[in-house]
Formats: structure tokens, sequence, C-alpha cells
């Protein structure tokens, strides 16, 4: 069954090895997309290992509706070596195209050149890569260039938006590396332009963001770096792990400049512990890292649940357990972030699901983190930490630069009493500084006072006390916990999802009701305190309950039917990769015949 | 025991002390430890150095682990914060990270500091953070009923080494210079003067510094770190002892038979604030100030 391929959505995939600057071309292309007013998803798969071999896959997805996941099959693959690129021919869908090199250097052996994988419903391209790089520049090291100018050619692209993107990409190089590059783009552009087309391939025209908003591309790491910012942090304390590093390198750069402070410390036990000890002290602080660190972590997170302490935490996920599978995504961390460490310790654990979600996760977070006194878990993972996406940032500041409740809510007689009773279960907080508010944090049961206390009906208050006050966080304002997609009122199949996985089940979700299957998707933003209401209204309307996640035992799957005592039908995958769109999409199929029949 | 040469009358006490004004950093919270144990003097040395200093209550904060000695902050009227066994240092350098107009002093035993702990004492050291850690060493585990601890003597018979320890014990002081710490002095509970004059000098100093106190656990330590052994081991610091000479330093921590109780070593370098100032200078483009030339020396 031929494919019908959109002009208006088309994934291009750069495959070749690192030293061929596979990465970089992916990153022009998607640029330059983005700078036309495209919608761009964009995700990038390198080695483990550090060195200058190694596949390099950067897949670039382009569109003029929004998209919510990478495809399955891309439209487009460039090979920039055939030895990686063979095994993905495959992935191109028919009527795709394949662009190779046609004239490799070294004889190959049998069955070594890509043009002996390119199915007969695949259009191959063939392009002189090294020699049009060589004519061009005296070198062959443009050659990844070469393949962006064919491709703007080939696919009528406006050609000054990459020459914009090479520019700015080369700025701080000297500026024979842009002149060469620009030569070896216009070049390879002239070719493209006047080859004999295999098919009608054009793309759409661009959809440009609204009058006085400026789409950007960013990363989920970058957009949490921007809710950071924007959300007026003070102090960042964080140890190096993959997938969150680029957090800490980022707002390295970034948060000195705005008068805050980032400290590389020598664990992550050290890194919560001091984010913990700014938090005491009225600062907005965070910390980021993955699962290891997070458990490492966890004792420091109780602290912070019983001395009510604000604190955010980013966990950027990654394949587990214990070391696990350091460069691949999974969404293995559910446990640990919601349950983690000793004693009933509830903290809030926010799940964004996509780049947009990071930014307005990592602000909200910190207004949570001082309003309920208490640690907040932004669960990421690899593909979204890593992932591109166009966004519009708001056009105002939309983080509250404060929302703690301090000393001049206190309107007790006698000593201050730092954590009294209240209606709303959140006491007035004195820090450091504050006359009159001197008292002790412990992580020892304690009175109202703070004064160490194991009566029984002490601790039984208190405990009531640290999770009543969380539950005002489900009406968080201008924050959405969970959000319903698709059709309304009874749909056979309903979809329960979280994290960057949402985004394929999205795109299952309108597959399947292209084919007439009645469906709809429910993301689950905050995991905790879970929003039980929605979830069990939402499950009402449910002929079956799917629910796709990233790890072996069904966490959230487990979460949903622990509390609710609903039984839910699991699609879980370890696979380092991100969930097929294909895979949910048959699980739909497959429950949604169930149900007919 | 020149201390006690004089009798003294409880009423000339109690007004002199009222006096003085050190009683308002002791909060209401009557401390919880042994009769006799170390630790007192160590609550009226910091009490009396924080009035000789003349820090506001509102102005200091008191970080600790867990054990005995972490108990501190409840008897101080100060700000508090009672951490996690072992994570006294990283919690004190938030603080001090994020708001640099706090006096800063960290606290706990010699379980929290050199075994849980020990990890983050090199670090602190390093960077040259701008508090000031108090180790109580009282070579054993006070809070959980006895058991060994990293500056325990060989051969220690513990609930927890019934046939008796193997390990040998660490040298803290040792540790420190050799990490670079930038204020290192030992001082010991049975002589309180001496303790609160080195606690004003340890807060005074500008930069990390850190305070080793030889501190009785008269409960579950009879024969080993007791006041009458301390009394006759203890020596002072030779006259001619030069602060800055790091190398006659570790000369001095090294006669652990005797332990020398003074200023072993004092050198000023550039702060963990003065380094995000440097940071804040070149990120914005603006003159780094002052701090540059200091880092030179
Ligand atoms: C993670 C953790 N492990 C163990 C303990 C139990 N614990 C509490 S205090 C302590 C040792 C106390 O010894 P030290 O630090 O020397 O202080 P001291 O009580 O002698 O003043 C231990 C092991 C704990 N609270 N937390
Ligand atoms: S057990 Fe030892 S260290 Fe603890 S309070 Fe008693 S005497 Fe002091």
């Amino acid at each position: 069954m031929a494919e019908q391929r959109e002009s208006t959505d088309i994934q291009f995939a750069v495959i070749g090895s690192a030293g061929d600057g596979t990465i970089a071309a992916g990153d022009i292309l998607k640029r330059a997309m983005a700078g036309l007013g495209y919608k761009v998803i964009a995700f990038d798969i390198y080695p483990a290992e550090i060195r200058g071999f190694g596949k390099c896959i950067s897949r670039v997805r382009v569109t003029t509706e929004q998209a919510y996941s990478l495809k399955r099959h891309s439209d487009v693959l460039v090979s920039l070596d055939d030895s990686y690129a063979i095994p993905h021919v495959g992935e191109v869908c028919d009527f795709g195209a394949v662009i190779y090199e046609a004239s490799p250097i070294a004889r190959q052996p049998e069955g070594g050149h890509i043009t002996a994988h390119i199915r007969p419903t695949q259009l191959p391209y063939g392009l002189n890569q090294r020699e049009i790089s060589e004519r061009a520049t005296n070198a062959a090291r443009s050659r990844n260039i070469v393949v962006l100018g064919y491709l703007a050619g080939l696919y009528d692209i406006d050609p000054q938006a990459f020459r914009d993107v090479i520019a700015d990409k080369f700025r701080s190089k000297a500026a024979i590396v842009t002149t060469s590059n620009t030569a070896a783009f216009d070049a390879a552009y002239e070719v493209g332009k006047t080859v004999f087309k295999l098919d009608q391939g054009s793309l759409g025209e661009p959809v440009h963001a609204r009058e006085g908003e400026t789409a950007t591309m960013m990363t989920g790491n970058g957009a949490i770096v921007r809710g950071c910012m924007d959300a007026g942090l003070d102090t960042f304390f964080g140890y190096p792990i993959t997938p969150a590093t680029t957090i800490l390198e980022r707002l390295a750069a970034e948060l000195p400049k705005h008068g805050g402070r980032v400290l590389q410390t020598e664990d992550e036990i050290s890194a919560i512990s001091a984010t913990i000890g700014a938090g005491y002290t009225g600062a907005r602080a965070a910390t980021a890292t993955s699962g290891p660190g997070l458990a490492l972590m966890a004792e420091m997170l109780g602290l912070g649940v019983m001395g009510e302490i604000p604190s955010v935490v980013f966990v950027s996920q990654r394949g587990g357990p214990s070391t696990g599978l350091p460069t691949k995504t999974e969404q293995s961390d559910l446990n640990i972030a919601v349950f983690g460490g000793a004693g009933d310790a509830q903290r809030i654990v926010l799940a964004p699901t996509n780049v947009d979600g990071c930014y307005r996760t990592a602000g909200k977070a910190f207004e949570m983190a001082e309003k309920y006194q208490t640690p907040v878990v932004v669960l990421l993972d690899l593909y979204l930490s890593n992932r591109y996406e166009t966004v519009v940032p708001p056009a105002k500041n939309p983080f509250a630069p404060s929302m703690n409740k301090g000393l001049d809510a206190w309107r007790g007689e006698g000593a201050y009493q730092r954590y009294q009773k209240t209606d709303d279960h959140v006491s007035p907080r004195a820090v450091p500084g504050d006359e009159g508010g001197m008292h002790t944090v412990t992580g020892l049961e304690h009175s109202e006072f703070g004064k160490p206390s194991d009566l029984p009906e002490n601790h039984m208050a208190m405990s009531a006390k640290r999770h009543e006050k969380l539950k005002a966080a489900l009406t968080h304002p201008d924050f959405t916990i969970c959000k319903r997609f698709g059709d309304e009122g009874p749909v056979d199949v309903g979809i329960l999802g979280w994290g960057s996985t949402f985004g394929e089940i999205l795109e299952a979700m309108f597959a399947a009701q292209a084919a007439g299957i009645r469906c709809s998707a429910m993301k689950v933003v905050m995991l905790s305190p879970l929003p039980e209401q929605q979830i069990v209204s939402f499950m009402d309307d449910c002929g079956a309950v799917l629910v796709p996640e990233l790890n072996y035992e069904g966490q959230l799957a487990n979460l949903i039917s622990g509390a609710l005592g609903r039984p839910v039908t699991r699609l879980n995958r370890v696979t380092g990769a991100p969930m097929q769109v294909e895979e949910i999409l048959a699980e739909i199929r497959r429950l949604a015949q169930a149900k007919a029949a | 025991m020149t201390e006690l040469l004089k009798p003294v009358y409880l009423e000339d006490k109690l007004k002199q002390v009222r006096g003085d004004g050190h009683l308002q950093y002791r909060s209401r919270s009557l401390p919880t430890w042994c009769p006799g144990c170390g630790y007192f003097s160590v609550a009226e040395g910091v009490a009396a150095a924080l009035n000789r200093l003349e820090v506001a209550l509102k102005d200091a904060v008191i970080v600790s682990g867990i054990g005995c000695a972490s108990r501190f902050p409840f008897f101080m009227d100060t700000y508090g914060l009672h951490t996690l066994h072992g994570r006294t240092l990283p919690v004190a350098t938030g603080v001090k990270v994020a708001n640099e107009k706090l006096t800063v002093i960290a606290v706990g035993g010699d379980g929290d500091a050199f075994a849980i702990g020990g990890g983050h004492i090199p670090h602190a050291a390093r960077r040259n953070v701008d508090i000031t850690y108090m180790v109580f060493d009282n070579g054993v585990y006070g809070l959980t009923k006895g058991q060994t601890s990293p500056t325990s003597v060989q051969g220690f018979v513990t609930p927890s080494t019934p046939y008796e320890s193997h390990d040998q014990p660490l040298n803290p002081l040792m540790m420190l210079l050799s990490y670079g710490a930038g204020w290192v002095g030992q001082a010991y509970a049975g002589r309180p003067h001496h303790l609160a004059d080195m606690i004003v000098e340890a807060i005074a100093h500008r930069g990390f510094s850190y305070l080793h106190i030889l501190s009785p656990c008269v409960t579950f330590d009879k024969t080993e770190m007791t006041y009458s052994n301390l009394d006759v081991r203890v020596r002072d610091l030779p006259p001619d002892h030069d602060p800055a000479d790091r190398m006659a330093a570790m000369e001095q921590a090294a006669r652990t038979a005797a332990p020398a109780l003074g200023l072993f070593f004092s050198e000023t370098r550039p702060t963990l604030g003065d380094g995000f100032a440097d940071v804040a200078a070149r990120a914005t483009g603006r003159p780094a100030g002052k701090t540059k030339a200091a880092r030179k020396k």
C-alpha cells in the first residue's frame, strides 16, 4: 500500500558518521526550516562513546500543521556514509527519496553500495557530494553542506534561509569557513534545482507565527533553562549526568548574566543538599539529574518534605536500572520520583509532554515549590530533553516572581511558630534575616514550633498537614494538570499517557479517529498528587483504557490502577527508543475490535 | 584548671552572664545532652563568640547533621537547620551561596563529618566557602549509643567492635590541612575560655575555617578520650609556631599522642563568593573588581 505523502509533512533523516558533520547538517536544516516559519520536531541519535566515528542520525520533521512526534517513516534519507545508512533505507516511505554519494572513492564490495538496497518504490538521487564540495572549497569536508544545498534546490526551499543559518553557525570561526561553506551550498543548490525530479515534491507554504510572535526552536532542556530564567531562578547546583547535563551547562552560561549563581558540586547528594540549603534561605533553587542521581537524592528530598523547604529537581530519565542505558530514552523513574525515599513523603511530581510544556512546567514548578513549601520533581526523559521543537515563547513572562507565604502572614500570639496550623495547611515561613522568625528546621518530626516531638497525635496531625496542603496544587493557577484530547463523550478506546510518549499517543489517536474509531487521549502532567477525579471521569467514558509507557513495569498503569482500583491495558516498551505511533495504533485497533466483538 | 582557682558564687555568675548579653543567643530549650558532655562548653563558646562579634540573631544560621553534636542548633536562638547525617557542609554551602550576608556555622560529630560526610569536606575546603565548620570529636558515636567512629583509637571495644576495632583512626587536622583549608585550629571542651576565643577567630576568618574540638563523651567512652586523659595529653602549640606555614602545621598535626591546641594554619585567599563575583563580571562583561588581584597571591 502506498503511503500517500503530504507535501506539508516531510521528515528528513541525515545519517552518517560523527566525523561527517551529520548532526551539524541536521542542525542547519532544522534551523533554516524553523526560520522559514515551518513547524519542526527534530531528534538526534549519536553514539554513546566519545570518538570521531560511530553512527549519527539526525531526524527532522517539517510540517505546516502542528505535529506531535517524529514519524516512523522518513520521506527523505540523506546518506553521508552508506555503511551506516543502509540499515535505514527501509525507513524511507514509498515515493520517498534516498540521496547518496554517486561516486564513492573506494570500490564497494558486493552489496556495499546503497543503491543495492533502495527499493523500486523509493526514489534514488545520486549526488556527487565529494566532487561538488571539492570543486567549491578545495576540500571534501563540506559534503554535509552540499547535501543541504541539494535538498534546498530539489524541494524548492528558499536558499537564503540556509545561508543565514550557515553564517550564524560559523560566526565564531574564521570568515573563510562561512564563505567556503556557502560556496559549497550554492553550488549544490544549482545542481538540485536543475536535476531531473522524480516526483513533484515541494514543500507547502509555511505557516508563520502570528503578528508580534516569534517562533524559536528549542530542546526540552533548553526550554527548561528558559523557564528557570523567566521564573527568576537564583541558584542552581548540579552534577553532570546524561541527559541532564545540558541544563547545568546552559545555566552556567546564562544565569550569571542575570545575577544568579551556578555551582558544580561533588555529587548529587551535595547538589540537592545545597539546593535545599538555598531554598531554606528563601531563594529559588534547583538542581537537575537523571535516575541514578535521583536515587542519591532521595534522602534529602525527604528532609525537604519534612522541613517544608521549597526546591525544584529536574530529572531527565534514561534507561535503567543502575547505570543502565545512559544515552537511550526511557520512562522508568516515575516510581522513584513519586515514592522514592523514607517515610510518607509525598511531594509534587510534574511531567511535561512537549518542549513548550517544559518551559511552562519549569517556571510553574518554582511557583508550586514556594506556594506549597515542598520539593517539586519535574520528570523529563532523554527524548524530550534532547528533541527540538518550534515554540512560540509567551510575549509576557507568565510566572509569578514570588508565591512565598512569608513572615508577614504570621498573625499568631506570642512566639513565632514555623509549622503553625492554618486553614490551607501552609504555614508562614520566616527565612534567615527575618527579625523575630528564628527557628530550627529539622528532619525530626516536630511540633508547630519546630521542636522535635514524637507524640502520636502530633505525628498524625503533621503527616496530615504535609499531605493535605499539596491538594491545592491540583488547582494551581494557570497550569494544566491533565487534559483530554480527541472525541468527547463516550469513546471506544481512551489512552492515558505521560511525558514525551504523549506525542506518539496523540498521533496514534488522530490516526485511529481517521480510521473511524471513537477515541480520546488524556495527558497526565501532575503525577503527584494525582488528579484522580479527572482521571476517573475520563475512564468512565472509555470502553477500554490503554496506557502506553516506555518502561517494563507499567509504572503509570500501576499508579492509576493502584490509586483508583481500575483495570487498564498496558503497552510497555523498553527499546531505548521512543514508542512507535504504529504500535499504539495497533493496540487501539485491537481494543476497539475486542469491544465491538 | 586555672579557671577554677577562685570560688564561683552563683549570684555573681548569673549577674555577669546576664550582663554580658550572650544568653540571648541561647534558646529556651535546655540541651538534652548528658550532664558532663563536652558539648555544653561549645554551646557556651558559640554564644559568647556570636555575642563578642555582635552577630545579630537573625543573621546567623547554624547548620548541623545528625548525632548528639548535631542537636546543637536547637539550643541556640539563631536560625537553625538540623539536616541529615553527613550532609552538614553541602547544605551550609547552599545557604551561604544563596545569601552571602548570613553568618553560617556548620557543626557535627566526628562520625557525621569523617564517616558518612567525609566526601564533602575536601570540597568545602577547596572552594573556600566562607563558613565555619566545627567538628565535635568525641571519638565515638554518641547518639547511636557507643559504636566506634573514624577517630576512635585502634583496639577500641564497643558494641559494634566487641573484639576490638581494627581500623586505624583518621587524622582530621592533617586531612583538612592537605585539603587546602584556609583556617585550621584545634580546641578542647575542657578549656572553655580558649575554646570561645578560637570560635571567635574561626568565625571572624574570611573563608572556610575548620575548628576541631576535642570533646569527651562521658557516657560511652570511659577509657580513651576522657577529661582526665585529655587534660594531661593536650598541649599548647609552640610559641614560635608560624600559622602561615602549612608544612609546620602538618608536623604539629602529626603528633597525635599530644594534641596541640591553638591556630595551626591561616591564610586568606578569594572565597567562593569572590569566585561568583568574578564569574558574574566575566559573564556580564563588567569589571571584575579587586578579587582578581587577590587571586594572584
Ligand atoms: C543515613 C543515616 N545513617 C545512620 C544514621 C544513624 N546515626 C545517627 S547519629 C549517628 C552517628 C553519630 O555519631 P557522631 O556523628 O560522631 O555524633 P555524636 O552523636 O557522637 O555527637 C548515626 C550512625 C542516620 N541518622 N542516618
Ligand atoms: S551520649 Fe555522649 S556525646 Fe551524646 S550527649 Fe551524652 S555524653 Fe554527649
